[in-house]
């Protein structure tokens, strides 16, 4: 008798809320912490003079590392937000099903309106990161 | 760990195999069916059943059943009670785990009606998953009353109605596996998770007034994958059929271990 096979499981499985906003999590977390080396990056340059802190600002400055940074606050306000549902969740509330799909719900439309916002305020013409 | 791709021998090849539907019919629906013949030697394939939905009954194990009596008596389910109590007939619908006996085809948006096992299992035949490590992970949470004091000599050990109320909801658990095999977590490590289901069963005897063993069952899951792999996706409340919330009950098991270390 041959193996038994695995059945299908990603490919079949209906790709709901619940598991979107999970992965986003994680793959969000991931970014922040691989994100935290550019901070150290902008530290170093900040230690090494004004020649090198130019340099850095420079390369910054350049449109596509801004679409990167632009991400990279996106992913920090999901993670923070969703952050939060978890922490809800550990006290115990909010695990009626009605419950998780409204705060789904809320985290989603805060990262909407609040990183609209920052985008905003971060990337627009006037001011804010070279 | 992980593994996202199917096993070479598990994917499903193009072999799958069309049975017309019958001359004169009315409401034709397409049913695509997951199936495996452990003797073929061959991978599984995916079969396509058209009904005639206007002579069938309006549960997806309706049309299940009139498939096997009527078009192919080689397809392989489980089924017994039809009506939502046994759990014999949990497999996935249209992407979600549920019983094919309270699942109205109606529902079932999209021209098709995709259905396959209950996921990431080892498959015996066509949608009968093997679920001999599900029921060992039940066994291994001792879901049975442990007691240190004797029994009232006149009686059963007896308790309050909120205490029963506390047991009501995962007592209605049917062990159908939609919630476990739900659960992302649980495919990529069910050698070592114990799961929604089995966490649920140990959640209703944590928390039964009548038993002893409070302590030494949240000992016994306090563990970074039998109990802390549940990252709280909701995929099994989302999925249980009886409308049972696993999820809520892995939290408060969480909580319980938190709050005694104070």
């Amino acid at each position: 008798m041959a193996p038994r096979p695995l059945s299908p499981h990603l490919s079949v499985y209906r790709f709901a809320y619940t598991m979107a906003l999970s992965i986003l999590h994680r793959i969000t977390g991931v970014a922040l912490a691989s994100g935290l080396l550019v901070l150290v990056a902008w530290l170093l340059a900040l230690g090494n003079g004004p020649q090198a802190y130019a340099a850095f600002t420079g390369f910054m400055g350049h449109g596509l590392i801004q679409v990167v940074l632009g991400a990279w606050l996106l992913a920090f306000l999901y993670h923070l937000a969703n952050g939060i549902r978890h922490l809800f969740w550990d006290t115990g509330r909010g695990f009626a099903k009605s419950a998780a799909r409204r705060s789904a719900r809320m985290v989603i439309a805060f990262v909407v309106v609040a990183g609209a916002l920052l985008v905003y305020v971060f990337f627009c013409p006037v001011g804010g990161v070279q | 760990m992980a593994e996202f791709q199917l096993p070479p021998g598990s994917r499903i090849s193009n072999d799958g195999k069309t049975f017309k539907a019958p001359e004169g019919a009315k409401k034709v629906r397409r049913f695509q069916i997951y199936r495996f013949d452990p003797d073929s030697g061959q991978n599984p394939r995916v079969d396509t059943y058209e009904i005639d939905m206007a002579a069938c009954g309006p549960m997806v194990l309706d049309a299940l059943i009139k498939i096997k009596n009527e078009i192919d008596p080689t397809l392989s389910f489980r089924r017994s009670c039809r009506e939502g109590i046994c759990g014999s007939c949990a497999m996935n619908i249209d992407g979600s785990n549920t019983l094919a006996c309270i699942k109205s085809c109606a529902d079932v948006k999209g021209a098709d009606v995709r259905i396959y096992p209950l996921p990431h299992m080892p498959v015996i035949k066509d949608l009968i998953p093997d679920l001999t490590q599900f029921y060992a992970q039940y066994a291994a949470v001792k879901p049975w009353l442990t007691t240190r004091s004797p029994a009232p000599p006149d009686g059963e050990r007896l308790q309050s109605k909120e205490d029963q109320e506390k047991i009501d909801g995962p007592s209605a658990c049917i062990l159908c596996a939609c919630c476990s095999t739900s659960c992302p977590s649980y495919w990529w490590n069910s050698d070592r998770y114990l799961g929604p289901a089995a966490l649920l069963a140990a959640y209703r005897w944590i928390v039964d007034s009548r038993d002893d063993s409070t302590g030494e069952r949240l000992d016994a899951l306090e563990d970074p994958f039998r109990l802390y792999r549940c990252h709280t996706i909701m995929n099994c409340t989302e999925a249980c059929p009886k409308d049972l919330n696993p999820a809520r009950a892995i939290g408060e098991i969480k909580r319980l271990i938190a709050g005694r270390r104070h």
